[in-house]
């Protein structure tokens, strides 16, 4: 036996360094190691579709990859000229869902930095699982606080504004509440809304149906919900208390609060209603969907489409093409907010608790204020194609660029698209009608109307999180009637019962295959 | 030094090990989540919850019922198949063999988004999820339907036949009598083989179904996004379905495994 082990030692032994280097392989040695946790694709990841990359196309010339770097390798080439010398590596691993990154938490895997969306960073926060920032971080007067010096004052309203009940570190049971701007500074935001294909859908009609197009006769099988219980959930919220929610003027004090209240309704006394119209709307829509959305909007088979506004905007600019596509084959999309109110969402980056001891605070805080550089945010944004946190003058140049129009003598005051709200300053673009009604920068920077009536929606704690997935589920799972249970059951043993019978039958003596008369059964004598 | 030499039980030490931790350990997690609660509490309320919900005992009809469509569309549309090419002479079955086979080959992910795209310019997508997903799981699972077939024929020893048109048999009592008792092993190994990955893929229902066909695997893919618990208790009652299934089957006589087609 212990020759045994001795083997097995010897063959670790062998294999051990092995492994340490394969999994070693392609990593350099770097004074920090910083794990970055973020959605897949959303980060500027360099090559073709990176912004260098199609601004050296534009220009005429010929793109390498080396003329578009990842914004990770921008990242760790920049960390040492601000910081003495010091390296930093970036061990960048990505998450489909905000359920999957928690999972992996939860499990243990130490990430430093994490960019979840709204809900999930409270959650995290409120089970004591991220580290404030540094209060220097908020610091304006250092220049070099890239964030705090850029980000919409808009988005950094919404994070001052918003609580978090957070566990107290000394005294587990107690709690507090916290601002969210102390743990998350914001990357993207958006809002949910309807992408509807104008040929078929009159924007009007949609208007006056609001949340109700779910369940309107008019789109049965043309319409698409989201598969994933928070998103639908709200929809079917806006629609079974759509009439109080058109009941309140945006001009009434606490508008947005109002809303707010009424799309956080949990209470089993709210969500059983919303139960019946959950299954009302699976019985008129088309499916259930979390990406095909898109390529069903554009190939026209479906007419609207319940999606995020950077999703939306990926809608739009697909369906019509670039200029090498045909007239006849470009579908010019269209977005809308429902009128009753809708949803308002955003990412940010949070650092997990104990990222001071791992010495990586300062290096996490960093990352951020990188990607907050105006000019970074804008290669972010153009690459994921989502709306950016970060203001700026580079942002709003940006916008011009994308929306302006070029003819001066259109540069009327009707034209003009007021910005003002998001960027802080005296801020605005000349946009056609189009663009600031229904398409790409409705969608990306919506008027302040709209903004008024979009909100966040909480977390749910743990209780409410199991009845509304019960619920789900139950919307989602298939309805029998009893008798059919039973005559199905039924059948289902009959076969079973069959097969013992098959099985086993030959066994039985009763069941037994009798000899004719005057035979006998071989060795049977 | 004595010479390196391993024994049988040596050898297979890595298989136990990995037996363990990759079979019977997981087991235990599952069976350990399926009655815990969130606070780690022992509890029988996930179990309690999932027999008294008439939807989640649906499904399960739903996907059982989905799985038994399947497998007999399977095995109709195999049997003759894998007959035909086992007992024909001709030269080439082999490369129709191939050709039946070859989808296997080319991703799975792939082959369902072909699908989609081919019921989206019928028309079907969105108007008959059911039969979609039907199709789908067919059109994925057929080749383990013919494979083992084809395997278990071929190898049923030709003077058989003879000895059965000697004593007078027509096709038919040959086929009942002779054929379809010696390929039952191989019968039995398909259908396992279609009717329980056909219980879970959800990927084929998602696609095909715009995911308004709900199986038993969606369910617990669903739930392992917030709650393991009930997770784990949708996977515990799959797996006594698969238990009950395989020991139907006949899975786990050993004596099956001699005409090598049972996997």
């Amino acid at each position: 036996m212990k020759r045994n082990i001795a083997c097995l030692a010897a063959a670790a032994a062998i294999l051990l360094p092995t492994l340490s280097t394969l999994s070693g392989c392609g990593s350099y040695h770097a004074d920090i190691v910083l794990k970055v946790y973020n959605w897949a694709e959303y980060i500027d990841e360099g090559g073709e579709d990176s912004y260098e990359w199609d601004i050296i196309l534009e220009d005429g010339g010929t793109p390498t990859e080396a003329d578009a770097p990842s914004m990770i390798e921008r990242f760790e080439e920049w960390y040492p000229t601000e910081h003495d010398g010091q390296t930093v590596r970036v061990e960048y691993s990505t998450f489909g869902t905000n359920e999957d990154m928690y999972n992996e938490i939860v499990l243990g895997n130490e990430y430093d930095l994490l960019c979840p969306s709204d809900y999930m960073i409270m959650k995290l926060a409120a089970e004591g699982r991220l580290e404030p920032y540094d209060e220097d971080f908020f610091d304006t007067e250092n220049e070099k606080n890239y964030y705090v010096n850029n980000v919409s004052p808009y988005i950094y309203g919404i994070f001052e504004d918003g609580t978090v009940n957070v566990p107290d570190p000394d005294a587990p049971d107690k709690t507090e509440p916290h601002r969210w701007s102390e743990y998350a500074a914001g990357y993207m935001w958006g809002t949910t809304g309807f992408v509807y294909n104008p040929e078929y859908v009159d924007a009007d009609e949609l208007e006056e149906l609001g949340w109700s197009a779910f369940t309107s006769e008019k789109y049965t099988n043309k319409i698409t919900a989201k598969d994933n219980v928070r998103d639908t959930y709200f929809a079917a919220l806006g629609l079974t208390y759509q009439d109080e929610l058109l009941s309140h003027s945006p001009d009434e004090e606490g508008y947005n609060e109002t809303l707010t209240g009424i799309f956080n309704r949990t209470e089993e006394e709210y969500s059983d209603p919303v139960r019946s119209t959950l299954l009302a709307m699976k019985k008129n829509i088309y499916g259930f969907e979390t990406d095909t959305g898109k390529a069903d909007m554009i190939s026209g088979k479906i007419y609207l489409n319940y999606a995020w506004s950077g999703d939306a905007v990926y809608s739009l600019n697909e369906g019509e093409g670039d200029e090498k596509t045909p007239e006849n084959q470009r579908i010019y999309l269209n977005y809308s907010v429902p009128k009753a109110g809708s949803n308002l969402w955003f990412d940010g980056w949070v650092m997990t608790k104990g990222i001071e001891e791992r010495g990586k605070k300062e290096a996490a805080q960093a990352f951020v204020n990188f990607m907050s550089k105006p000019e970074n945010a804008v290669r972010n944004s153009y690459y994921i194609g989502y709306t950016s946190a970060i203001a700026g003058e580079e942002m709003l140049d940006y916008v011009g660029y994308l929306y302006e129009l070029e003819d001066e003598e259109e540069m009327t005051d009707e034209n003009y698209y007021d910005l003002s709200w998001f960027f802080g300053t005296e801020a605005g673009v000349y946009a056609d009608e189009e663009q600031r009604t229904c398409r790409q920068l409705f969608a990306q920077y919506p008027p302040l109307d709209v903004i008024h009536r979009c909100v966040v929606m909480d977390y749910f704690d743990a209780d409410t999180s199991e009845r509304i997935n019960e619920l789900w589920s139950q919307v989602k799972a298939e309805s029998l009637d009893a008798w059919a249970i039973i005559v199905i059951v039924v059948t289902v043993v009959a076969i079973v019962l069959f097969l013992v019978f098959v099985k086993f039958g030959n066994k039985i003596d009763f069941f037994r295959r009798k000899p004719k008369k005057g035979y006998h059964e071989v060795g049977k004598e | 030094m004595t010479k390196l030499r391993f024994s049988r039980k040596t050898l297979g030490i890595p298989y136990a090990v990995f037996l363990l931790f990759f079979v019977i350990a997981p087991m235990f997690v599952i069976l350990f989540y399926a009655f815990t609660d969130r606070n780690n509490h022992i509890t029988f309320m996930n179990f309690v919850r999932f027999f008294s919900d008439p939807t989640k005992l649906s499904t399960i009809v739903y996907s059982i019922v989905i799985a038994l469509i399947t497998t007999v569309v399977c095995l109709v549309i195999a049997f003759p198949v894998a007959y035909i090419l086992a007992r024909s002479k001709m030269k080439k079955k082999f490369v129709i063999l191939m050709l039946f086979v070859t989808p296997m080959w080319i991703n799975f992910v792939l082959r369902v988004n072909a699908i989609r795209e081919l019921f989206n310019w019928m028309g079907l997508l969105g108007e008959t999820n059911y039969f979609n997903t039907v199709f789908g799981m067919v059109y994925d699972f057929l080749p383990f339907m013919i494979l083992p077939l084809y395997t278990t024929i071929m190898k049923i020893d030709n003077s058989l036949y003879e000895a059965s048109a000697d004593l007078g048999a027509n096709g038919f009592t040959t086929f009942t009598r002779v054929t379809l008792p010696l390929s039952m092993p191989g019968i039995m190994s398909g259908v396992t083989m279609v009717f329980l990955p056909a219980m879970t893929n959800y990927v084929v229902s998602d696609m095909l179904g715009n995911s308004m066909v709900t199986i038993i695997g969606k369910f617990i893919y669903e739930y392992f996004g917030t709650d393991w618990h009930m997770g784990s208790m949708v996977a515990l009652v799959l797996l006594i379905v698969v238990f009950l299934s395989t020991w139907l089957s006949g899975g786990f006589k050993s004596e099956d495994t001699v005409r090598g087609a049972n996997l």
